[in-house]
Parts: C-alpha cells; sequence; structure tokens
C-alpha cells in the first residue's frame, strides 16, 4: 500500500512538473488569449473598463475601422476593469519600451504622466485637423500638456444632476435651491436629500471640482505651475458648502463612504431625492433594459446638468478616455490614424452616442440618438465655460492625494475649512513645482 | 529481523568502534550535509529575492520627481519620511491593528484548534467550515465585509437593528471592523497551525494528568501550553509580520480613510499610483526594517531555543 | 532499550503502529457527554457556523441575484435569483483560469514542501554553523514588502522571458513562501524525539532514510497544515500575478481574471460575476481542504491510534 502511494504520488509530482515546465499551451481562444503577431500591420488596443469587453461599443468601433481598413486592422487587449489597473499595465509595457501595444485607451488625467515620461508620440501635427473635424475645447483640453496635443479625446463624461420628479418639481440651478427643494422632498417622502460621492478617493477630487468650477474658481494656472485655489473666494465657498452639507445632513448619512455604486444603489432602491453621478447609470434608473428592471424610481427619475453656485449656466469636470500612441511602437503612423479617425469620424462618435457615451465631437451632438436624454445635458455642460478638467500634471496623483485627504477632513469636521485650504494649496504647489 | 543491514556484527579487529566511526564521519559530513540540505532552498530564496530587494534599497538613496530620477540624496529620502507624521499616523496604525488583531486571531484560533482537535460527529464538516474563511481570496473577503459593513447597503445594520451606524466612516470604527475583517479571516491560520500542533502531544500525558487528578483547566495550562509553544510561536511570529504587512483588506474597505492607512497602503501609494520610486523604496525599506525587527525580537525571545535546539 | 525497527519498508510500517502508539498520537481528551455540555456544545457549534459562515452565505445569496436592485439591497432573500452571473463568468472562458492557478498552486506547493522540508531538516537536526543567522535570512525574505521587489522582478523577468509563463509565477511564489514552510517544518520536526532516528540509524539507516521513513511520517500534520497554507496562499496572490502574467489566458490565473470582470456600464461594480467567480473558486479549495484536515489529524497511516 506504501509503495501504491509512492507511485500515485510520483506520477502526480511528474504530471504537474512536465505541465510546469513544458510551457502553457497557448490557447486559441475568445477574448484575446495568447500574444498578438506584430506582422501585417496589426495595431494593438489597450484598452479597458466595460465597453472593451466582447460585444462592447470600442469593439464595434474597431470593426467598423477594420471594414474600411483591413490592412492594419486594430486588435482590442482587454485591461481590466479599475483605471488604476490599467495605468498600471500600460506603464509596465511603455517603462520597459515594448512595442507590445500600439494604442493606449488613456484616462484624461494620464497625459501629463505619460508625456513627461517620454512614452507617447505626439499629435501637434495633427492638431488643426482636429480642431477642424469640431473636437470640443474642453476634450482637447485634456489631451493636452504644456501646450503640446499627446493624445486624441475619443469619448467624453461629465457628471450629471439627479432627482425625483414625484418630490421635485423644478430641477434646481443653483446649490441653495438644491438644497431646499431636496431637503423638503426628502422630509416628504422620509427619505435621505442627496448622495453623492463622498469617500476619500478620485471620485470626492471630482464632486470637490465641481464645486469648485461652479463657484467660477480654478484648481491651478494655465501654465500648470501655480495652485489658484486661494485666489478668491471659491475654494472657501465650495469647502463651506462640503462642510455645511455634511453638518446639516444635506448629505445622506454614510455620504463619507460613498462611491458610484453605493449611490446609485440608494437612489434606485427610493432611498435619496437627489443624486450626483455619472451619465452612464441612467440606463440602471429608466428604461426597459434588464439593468431596470428592479429600478423603483422608473418612472420618477429627473435627470439635469449640475447646479452652480452663481446662478447661471452649469458646469462640470470632463473626463472620459483619450487615444494616445506607444511612442516605441513600431506603427506609429497607422496608429495615429486610427487615433485620429476614432476621435472624429461622426460614425464612430454616433456609435459611442448609441452606447450612451458622450462623444468628442460638437457635430454628433446635433444627431443624438433619442431615448436618452442624458447626452445632450452632457453636450450642454461640455459647452459651458465654467466646465474644466482636472489638470491631466504629470504628478496628478500627488495633487489629489493632497485634495482628497484635505478636504476629506475638512469636511467630516476634523480640521478647519482655512487650515485645510492652506495646507492643500501649499501640497499642491509642491507637487507643480517639482 | 535484523539480517538485513547490520554493521555491527564483523569488523576488522583493531579497527575503532563503530560508533565513533560513524560518529566521526557523521559529523564530519554533517555540515556538508546541512548545506546540501539547504542549497535549493537559499538558492531559490535568494536569486528571486535577493537582487529586487538590493535594487529597492538603492533606489532609496536617489532622489525622483515622479518617475525621473534628480540625483543622489544619500539619507535625505530617510530624514524626510521619519519627520512626516503621515508616516507615523501609518505606524500607529499599523502597530495598533497588528496588536489588536493577532491578539484576537490567537485566542479564536486556539478556541477553533481545541476544537477541531476533539472526536465527535460532524467533525469533518466543522474542520472544512471553520477554515472556509481562510481559502477566500483578500480581496474578495474584504469585498464581502466592505458590502456587509458598510452603511448602504447596511446589511449588518439591518440584521442587528443598528440603524444608520457608518461603520466605515469614522474613527475608531472604521479601524475596528477592518480587524474585525481580519480576525474572521484569518483565525483560520493559527487555528490549522495550532491544530497540527496539537497533534503531537501524547494522549497518555491526559491520561496520566488525569489520573493524578489535575482539572481541564490544569491539564490545559500545564500540559497543551507548554507543549503547543513551538506551534505557537510560529503562528503568532507569522501571523505578526502578516498583520504588520496588511494592505488589501484597508485599501477596499476604506482606501485608507478614517484612520485605517497602513505602512503597506503608504508604500504602495509612493511606489505605484504617485509613482515615487525614491520616496516608495525609502518607506518600504523602512518597512522591511521593523518588520524584521520585530520578526527578530520574536525569534530572539520566544523561539531560539524551540526551533534550533542544541547547536 | 525497545525493540527497534529495523529500517525496511515492512518492518518500519510494521513497528509504526507501535511507534505511534508510544508516542501517543492524540486525539485530544474524550467528552463526558452530559446533557448540559451536548447543549452547550450545540450551541457553541452553532456559534461558530455562524461566524465563519454567515459572510460566505451572502456571497452566495448574492452570486445567484440576477437584478441590479437585488445586489445592492440588505435583504439576502430578495430575488430574482438565477445562474445568470455563473454563465456569464464561464463565458470569461474562466476554465482557462482554473486550470492555470491549479497548476501554478500545485506546483508552488509541491515544490515547497520538498526543498522546504530538506531545509528545515538540516536546520533542525543536522549541525553546522550559523543557524539562527540562517533563519533570521530565511525569513526576511518574506518580510519585504512585495509591492516594492515588484518592478526590479518584473525587468528581471522581461530581460529572460519569463514573463506569462508557468515559471514565471511559481518560482516567486516557491521563493516568497519558502520561509513559511521552513519555519513550520522546523518547528515540526523539532518535536519528534531524537531517539526515533538514533534507533533507525543505529540499525544501520543512512540519515536520508531515518529522515524519510521516520521523521517525516512523524511531522506529517505540520506538512499538510504547511501544503494547505502554501496552496491557498499561491491560489489567491494577486500582484505578482497581475504583473507576471496579466492577459495570456494561457497562464492568467483566477484573481487576476476576477480583477478584470466588467460591470455592464462604466463605473458599474460587477458584484454579481465577482461573487459567482468567488464560489466557484472556493469549492475545489474547500474540497482540497477537507480531505487535507483529514490528513492533519491522521497522519500517514491509516487510522491511527485512538487514545
Amino acid at each position: 500500500m506504501k509503495s501504491r502511494r509512492h507511485v500515485l504520488a510520483t506520477l502526480a509530482v511528474l504530471t504537474l512538473l512536465s505541465t510546469a515546465c513544458s510551457g502553457s499551451s497557448p490557447e486559441d481562444s475568445t477574448g484575446g488569449g495568447g500574444e498578438g503577431e506584430q506582422g501585417g500591420g496589426e495595431l494593438v488596443w489597450a484598452i479597458g473598463g466595460a465597453e472593451a469587453a466582447v460585444g462592447g461599443l470600442h469593439q464595434q468601433v474597431t470593426e467598423l475601422w477594420n471594414e474600411q481598413n483591413p490592412d492594419s486592422p486594430v486588435r482590442i487587449e482587454i485591461l481590466p476593469d479599475a483605471a488604476d489597473e490599467q495605468r498600471n499595465q500600460q506603464a509596465l509595457v511603455l517603462q520597459a519600451q515594448d512595442s507590445e501595444f500600439d494604442l493606449l485607451g488613456m484616462d484624461v488625467i494620464w497625459t501629463g504622466e505619460y508625456a513627461t515620461n517620454g512614452w507617447v508620440a505626439s499629435f501637434e501635427e495633427e492638431r488643426g485637423q482636429l480642431e477642424d473635424a469640431g473636437v470640443l475645447p474642453g476634450a482637447l483640453e485634456s489631451a493636452q500638456w504644456e501646450e503640446e496635443l499627446w493624445a486624441v479625446p475619443y469619448n467624453s463624461n461629465a457628471g450629471l444632476f439627479y432627482y425625483r420628479t414625484d418630490l421635485i418639481e423644478a430641477a434646481p440651478t443653483t446649490w441653495d435651491e438644491a438644497v431646499e427643494v431636496c431637503t423638503a422632498g426628502a422630509e416628504e417622502a422620509g427619505i435621505a436629500p442627496f448622495v453623492g460621492q463622498g469617500a476619500q478617493y478620485e471620485g470626492m477630487v471630482v464632486n470637490f471640482l465641481e464645486y469648485l468650477f461652479g463657484a467660477e474658481g480654478q484648481l491651478i494656472n494655465e501654465e500648470g505651475t501655480e495652485s489658484l485655489l486661494l485666489e478668491g473666494d471659491a475654494g472657501r465657498q465650495a469647502l463651506e458648502f462640503m462642510v455645511q452639507s455634511q453638518a446639516d445632513g444635506f448629505y445622506a448619512p454614510g455620504f463619507n463612504t460613498m462611491q458610484e455604486n453605493e449611490a446609485v444603489a440608494e437612489f434606485q432602491s427610493g432611498s435619496a431625492a437627489c443624486m450626483r453621478n455619472w451619465p452612464s447609470f441612467y440606463a440602471q434608473l429608466v428604461g426597459e433594459g434588464e439593468q431596470a428592471a428592479s429600478s423603483e424610481v422608473q418612472d420618477s427619475t429627473g435627470v439635469t446638468t449640475l447646479p452652480t453656485f452663481v446662478d447661471e449656466g452649469t458646469t462640470g469636470v470632463t473626463g472620459g478616455f483619450n487615444i494616445g500612441v506607444n511612442a516605441f511602437s513600431e506603427n506609429v503612423d497607422a496608429a495615429k490614424e486610427f487615433a485620429v479617425w476614432a476621435g472624429t469620424n461622426e460614425e464612430a462618435q454616433l456609435l459611442l452616442a448609441g452606447g450612451s457615451l458622450p462623444p468628442v465631437i460638437a457635430s454628433a451632438y446635433d444627431e443624438l440618438p433619442e431615448g436618452d436624454p442624458t447626452l445632450g445635458l452632457v453636450g450642454d455642460v461640455l459647452a459651458d465655460e465654467k466646465t474644466g478638467s482636472r489638470p491631466p500634471a504629470p504628478t496628478w496623483n500627488a495633487i489629489s492625494q493632497a485634495i482628497q485627504q484635505n478636504i476629506f477632513a475638512a469636511y467630516n469636521g476634523e480640521v478647519p475649512v482655512e487650515e485645510a485650504l492652506t495646507t492643500l494649496n501649499d501640497e499642491i504647489n509642491t507637487a507643480l513645482g517639482g | 529481523m535484523a539480517s538485513s543491514v547490520s554493521t555491527a556484527q564483523e569488523r576488522p579487529s583493531g579497527a575503532p568502534p563503530p560508533e565513533r566511526e560513524r560518529a566521526r564521519s557523521r559529523e564530519l559530513s554533517e555540515s556538508a550535509l546541512g548545506r546540501v540540505f539547504m542549497a535549493p532552498s537559499l538558492l531559490a530564496m535568494t536569486l528571486v529575492a535577493l537582487f529586487p530587494i538590493l535594487y529597492a534599497l538603492f533606489l532609496s538613496f536617489f532622489e525622483f520627481v515622479g518617475r525621473e530620477q534628480r540625483g543622489f540624496a544619500g539619507l535625505g529620502n530617510y530624514a524626510t519620511q521619519l519627520t512626516d507624521p503621515r508616516y507615523w499616523d501609518a505606524v500607529r496604525v499599523t502597530f495598533t491593528f497588528t496588536v489588536a488583531a493577532v491578539a484576537l486571531e490567537f485566542l479564536i484560533g486556539l478556541g477553533f484548534a481545541l476544537l477541531m482537535n476533539q472526536a465527535f460527529l460532524g467533525r469533518g464538516v466543522t474542520r472544512a467550515t471553520i477554515l472556509i474563511p481562510w481559502v477566500i481570496p483578500t480581496v474578495i473577503s474584504a469585498q464581502i465585509w466592505f458590502f456587509m459593513l458598510n452603511i448602504t447597503p447596511g446589511f449588518i445594520n439591518a440584521a442587528l437593528g443598528l440603524g444608520d451606524f457608518n461603520w466605515l466612516g469614522q474613527r475608531p470604527w472604521a479601524l475596528i471592523s477592518l480587524i474585525l475583517a481580519d480576525v474572521w479571516k484569518t483565525a483560520p491560520f493559527v487555528a490549522l497551525l495550532l491544530l497540527a500542533g496539537l497533534q503531537t502531544i501524547p494522549g497518555d500525558m491526559y491520561e496520566a494528568a488525569r489520573v493524578d487528578g489535575a482539572s481541564a483547566w490544569q491539564r490545559f495550562t500545564s500540559i497543551t501550553l507548554p507543549l503547543l509553544r513551538p506551534a505557537i510561536f510560529v503562528a503568532l511570529l507569522f501571523r505578526t509580520v502578516d498583520s504588520l504587512r496588511i494592505y488589501d483588506l484597508p485599501k477596499v474597505m476604506t482606501n485608507g480613510a478614517n484612520g485605517t492607512e497602513t505602512l503597506s497602503i503608504l508604500v504602495q501609494n509612493y511606489i505605484v499610483d504617485q509613482p515615487n520610486p525614491g520616496i516608495g523604496s525609502t518607506l518600504a525599506t523602512l518597512t522591511f526594517i521593523l518588520v524584521l525587527g520585530v520578526g527578530l525580537i520574536f525569534i530572539s525571545l520566544i523561539g531560539r531555543n524551540l526551533v534550533i535546539g542544541e547547536e | 532499550m525497545t525493540t527497534a525497527p529495523a529500517p525496511t519498508g515492512e518492518s518500519v510500517r510494521r513497528a509504526e503502529p507501535a511507534t505511534r502508539r508510544r508516542q501517543g498520537r492524540s486525539t485530544g481528551p474524550v467528552a463526558r457527554d452530559t446533557a448540559g455540555r451536548r447543549i452547550g456544545k450545540s450551541a457553541l457549534l452553532l456559534v461558530i457556523f455562524l461566524w465563519c459562515l454567515f459572510p460566505f452565505v451572502w456571497l452566495i445569496s448574492t452570486s445567484l441575484k440576477n437584478s441590479t436592485g437585488a445586489l445592492n439591497s440588505p435583504n439576502i432573500f430578495e430575488g430574482p435569483f438565477g445562474l445568470q452571473n455563473y454563465v456569464a463568468v464561464f463565458e470569461q472562458d474562466f476554465f482557462f483560469n482554473l486550470r492555470n492557478s491549479a497548476i501554478v498552486a500545485g506546483t508552488t506547493m509541491v515544490v515547497c514542501i520538498v526543498i522546504g522540508s530538506f531545509a528545515a531538516y538540516a536546520l533542525a537536526r543536522l549541525r553546522f554553523k550559523n543557524k539562527v543567522l540562517l533563519l533570521s535570512g530565511v525569513l526576511a525574505v518574506s518580510l519585504f514588502p512585495p509591492v516594492a521587489l515588484v518592478p526590479p522582478l518584473y525587468e528581471v523577468w522581461r530581460t529572460i522571458g519569463l514573463l506569462n509563463t508557468y515559471p514565471g509565477l511559481y518560482i516567486p511564489y516557491i521563493a516568497f513562501n519558502l520561509p513559511l514552510t521552513i519555519f513550520i517544518l522546523v518547528t515540526f520536526f523539532g518535536t519528534i524525539p531524537q531517539e526515533m532516528e538514533e534507533a533507525a540509524r543505529v540499525d544501520g539507516a543512512s540519515p536520508f532514510q531515518a529522515f524519510y521513513r521516520v521523521v517525516l511520517p512523524l511531522a506529517a500534520p505540520g506538512v499538510f497544515a504547511a501544503a494547505i497554507l502554501i496552496f491557498v496562499y499561491a491560489w489567491n496572490e494577486f500582484l505578482l500575478a497581475s504583473t507576471f502574467a496579466p492577459r495570456d489566458l494561457a497562464v492568467q490565473t483566477v484573481p487576476v481574471a476576477i480583477a478584470s470582470f466588467t460591470g455592464a456600464v462604466a463605473f458599474q461594480r460587477p458584484i454579481g460575476s465577482i461573487t459567482a467567480a468567488c464560489v466557484i473558486v472556493t469549492i475545489p479549495m474547500i474540497i482540497l481542504v477537507l480531505i487535507f484536515q483529514r490528513r492533519i489529524i491522521a497522519g500517514l497511516t491509516a487510522g491511527g491510534v485512538k487514545g
């Protein structure tokens, strides 16, 4: 019996070692298994997120291109879902100066970092072409650093204000108004007035900047060298509003641990009167799609642009993705062609709009598909002067961290407003000064 | 029976007694044998870990802005970090977490081990159940606890009728939530090691003690605990050094907010998020020194004789 | 003194029950079953089951939920229920990931135990210099924050060509698990009285045979405990796996695959498929644990010796 056990054990070990040593069997499967061959002009587009999956919008865009350009087809290399992980995986390849990726799905805040590291090819020559095609100025801004264009805007994004139409008659246009109507409506139904993104993470930074820009404030100057947080009253106004909201209960309980999903969960189950969130969640609240099947607020969801502090227009913080080209790619020219095409071709951009991804060219906003009110609203936001973007500085992560730490502490009442703003101002200057 | 291999029978007269001869050759080859036995392990560990550790140490002496190296900084990075209150906050959080979590894990793990050691109906299922928390991936278990504890959707709040208690959004409950989640997940690790240790305790000792009239508690304190010391040592040592480096749990549950920023979160922030390889490597080295220090204290206080025996 | 087992297979096996009887493999104190005790014990068991399984029940119930509302509600019994999430998970080629994780974790476990037990035996039994130093060095290896080791290791792996290969994963796993393995095995070897091996050696067994035939079986609980721990670690490890084998389905392991699940729309957390994948992943682990836990208790010879 012992010898049989020995034999079994030896067999098991041998099997393991043989599979382990012979290397893995390359699987030819859907979903991008195996390394793509770089020969034949194939371009590899490294992008992640919900729409990069098989059947998603990005795949549809590549199919459109492949039909028309069979000699330089684009293949998507699916990256993980979280933006941070996408950046890590791209950085690994780029830092090694590898040519595995030709095209990069870049979050709007990575432009400066990629540019300063010499990872991406310049698009300055194509700037004229992009402007002629009607790319929105706000989107172009997010793709440039130090006055040079480093990527092509691909899709945009901006936060919107959702509210319960059965509790609130007219959509508020200022934050004071919002506090009033949301609190009144919430009291009526016994729910919380407002949910948003208040946890200590990047989403909170976006929320804060929306308040800041809505007060006609700026974060940093045009050249990207100095913090403008303490200029004028905007910073103070924005932060004090947050402090007040948290203390008075305008913000729902648990606001300071909420991310996008928690906020929409509360609103969808009818536990909040108003919500700040991205347009993509509209599908979860209204409509006949599978997503909205369990929505308690099917018939009572209204959506509008964000309120401001100045009672005119609206504001927002642009999000979205740009397409960059790997500077070490072997097909830089072909890749740049695709990038420009994806960002300017009307058909491609309308494809995105059809899937509720805000496009980046002005003409697409004139021909929006029906049934989705959010896209038109995003168009309005992107057109407004007060709308700004998170500066795509190379040290954006350090700046974001500083904002997270200081603003979070301040609005939770742990640190006085003045002190928080001063510290934050200093830390931003340090990060930019580098 | 003794016919198979016996060298004790025939030997040439005048030769030294076999035991002594064998003893001498045993001594000669013992250290060589020791080296041979240790070689594969040492090789694997040095090949993989030594170069990266040295490289990280090397980087910590340089100044970086973003990913760009800007020159030699000597001990500058260390000075900056050691005077940074954020660093010391992280140290405090990490130590508090470690002490509380390891203590609880030990007590609960010991209880589990004693239970799993018993013979009763359904003990196989019980043992498997107790080990389930450990086999779930850390990131997933962190997500589970986030969902259960977070005020929205408020699973635990609903189950226990706590209303709107903000577990993760206030000090000190955020840290307490982390400790709870960690203890849930890793008490089985301690239990497993202690269970294996309990197996090495001879049953007759208990019998003899019972015959002598010792109570259950006395048997526990004078037989079980002392004989379990080796297993306790290993369990505590590794749980401590793991807790000192905890990352996934606070990252997923609170992202380091509300007094839960541990050393590893700080390290990860500077190495991956920002990144700043200089400061990141500095923090990694400081963490390493801290954890190694604690580990060495453990070994020298408790472990020396247990593990090595006579030199 | 007593009859020493001769170092042949047969007699050692025959002698083992005697050895074990002498050493008295423990099965713990026999419980005197009064009614109160039984009730108390059952209550205790119930509490333990609840404590361990409650989150797991949440995991299973969430994985079976189909709608976004149910997924986010505090009520675990709120439907609708269905197997949609599991279907979605397997549509993403999850089988490959399971296979990859099994191979990597299995190899890590086997190699770690083998070379670790040699090293542990040397440290516990043989005489040579600088044991404490070596032991501390061994411990130190596993202490450096792995996140700091990843960039240089990635460079080396890329140069050698170990990216997206099995060895690229299990070699570092083995290296980082050896310290724990060695420590566990050293303590367990240490609990075995030296007389066992003396007896075997007197009868002419080589040190290796003494180790293999006498010490290892007696240290079986520790060996199997270490085996489970190594397997679980390698199975659940994310950082190195996501760096060295991020996307290639031929090598991608389970935790990395789970991290690449996406929701239906941007920003949405795919909690349904994540929990479904986790349940799928946990089941083989539970089976493994069920098998191994008997080994920890019973040791290598079937039926040990009770009481």
